[in-house]
């Protein structure tokens, strides 16, 4: 893990969370049995792979894309992924002349259904600033370049609705099955800094 | 017993808290394609108006429906706006120098907006 | 607010700088600062609009010198400081106490 100055705790942190927990528990306002398991949800079973079955699915099954870019809530909730920071759902689509892309310029929104709790970079300043100036330049550092030809959308999450970029399905993809797509879809193309994956 | 027990963790996680209000009859303002402009104000509030898209013009792209107003709630009001996606070119929001065919979107509530006739 | 937080169009804060393989959490303290999050929300003390402006108000230098999730405990201590739940004092006795117990 490298530890650079964006990571570093500040020196009483650890002792400062330490005594709030302590004075939470002792309080009765919070039960530790279930921030375990928050934690646990959030660590095993609510990440981007959640977000690769709703793209799959997009690819393969035509009436799936339609209600999913009609109402993506009540499309992604159709494979059992909704709820806190995911309620209020909107899919973007990548096209052959346009690419979309996420960002919280003003906090760190994220469709945690989907994709889970969002890394660093996405929550840090590099990325914040740049991405709605000059997302090509952002693009290229996740080695990500797209024709001049091609319209970059940026999408600025900062009300309550939450993005999901739909990646262009990979060419020669044609004989796969809903399995083998979902491994070609990363968290990142997703986001929209990356395409999905080719196949191997 | 704190609120939040092991046992309500899944509900709350799947269920979530939608910020949409499904009971308004809040008429929308702006329509789709309506060309309109950030108002420049700067609350000592909180707010959802980013900074770069004040004072900018831009189209109307999508009416998200109406949701509480962050602007209020985060004050411990009460208060519900539509919302929408506005989309901006970056030669508007960056000026000369930037594409006039790469865009940003970004959500605006009523009180944000002012038409351009 | 025009706080720091604001950041579209800024320059300065260099590269991007994505990690590989990330993990969900870095550090075990940032767990139980997660955690609170969905407590003091189900128990009528946060809500997000709050939450959010509470960091916003953690001055400009903090919230550049600090994490994600002390972001989030600088809020908490905040909100609850200011709702009347506890007090700093009691932060700072029970922090002398656990640095004394671990000397």
């Amino acid at each position: 893990m490298p530890h650079d100055h964006h990571y570093d705790p500040l020196p009483d942190t650890e002792l400062r969370v330490r005594a709030l927990e302590s004075i939470l528990v002792e309080k009765d306002l919070v039960d530790p049995a279930a921030i375990d398991l928050l934690v646990e949800t959030y660590e095993t079973k609510i990440g981007p792979r959640n977000g690769a079955k709703v793209v799959a699915k997009a690819w393969t099954d035509p009436e799936y894309k339609k209600r999913l870019m009609e109402n993506a809530s009540a499309a992604i909730a159709e494979l059992g992924f909704s709820g806190v920071q995911g309620e209020d759902m909107v899919v973007v689509e990548n096209t052959e002349g346009v690419h979309n892309v996420v960002v919280c310029t003003l906090c760190s929104c994220y469709p945690w259904p989907t994709l889970g709790l969002p890394p660093v970079w996405y929550k840090a300043a590099p990325y914040r600033s740049r991405v709605v100036r000059d997302p090509r330049s952002v693009l290229l550092e996740f080695g990500t370049e797209l024709p001049a030809s091609t319209e970059i959308h940026v999408w600025d999450s900062n009300a309550e609705l939450r993005y999901l970029v739909l990646p262009q399905r990979p060419s020669g993809t044609d004989g796969m099955s809903v399995e083998q797509l979902e491994e070609l879809v990363s968290r990142d193309s997703m986001i929209g800094v990356k395409l999905a994956d080719m196949p191997a | 017993m704190a609120a939040l027990t092991a046992e309500v963790v899944p509900g709350l996680v799947s269920g979530g808290a939608s910020a949409r209000v499904t009971d308004s009859d809040l008429a929308s303002k702006f329509a789709v394609g309506d060309k309109v402009r950030m108002k420049n104000i700067n609350p000592t509030t909180h707010t959802r108006l980013a900074r770069y898209v004040r004072g900018k013009e831009g189209v109307v792209n999508m009416h998200h429906g109406v949701f509480h107003f962050n602007d209020v709630v985060a004050h411990h009001g009460e208060g519900h706006q539509n919302c929408y996606s506005v989309k901006f070119t970056m030669r508007e929001l960056w000026g000369e120098g930037y594409s006039a065919t790469d865009y940003v979107y970004i959500d605006m509530f009523d009180d944000y907006i002012e038409k351009l006739s | 607010m025009n706080s720091i937080h604001d950041l579209g169009g800024m320059e300065g804060f260099g590269p991007i700088n994505p990690e590989e393989n990330e993990a969900t959490f870095h550090y075990e303290w940032e767990k139980p600062i997660f955690g609170w999050f969905f407590s003091l929300f189900a128990g009528g003390i946060i809500n997000v609009d709050v939450f959010r402006h509470a960091i916003e108000r953690l001055g400009n230098q903090h919230y550049l010198e600090s994490s994600y999730y002390e972001h989030w405990l600088g809020a908490f201590e905040t909100l609850l400081v200011e709702g009347g739940t506890i007090t700093t004092e009691e932060i700072d006795a029970k922090m002398a106490e656990l640095a004394g117990e671990t000397q």
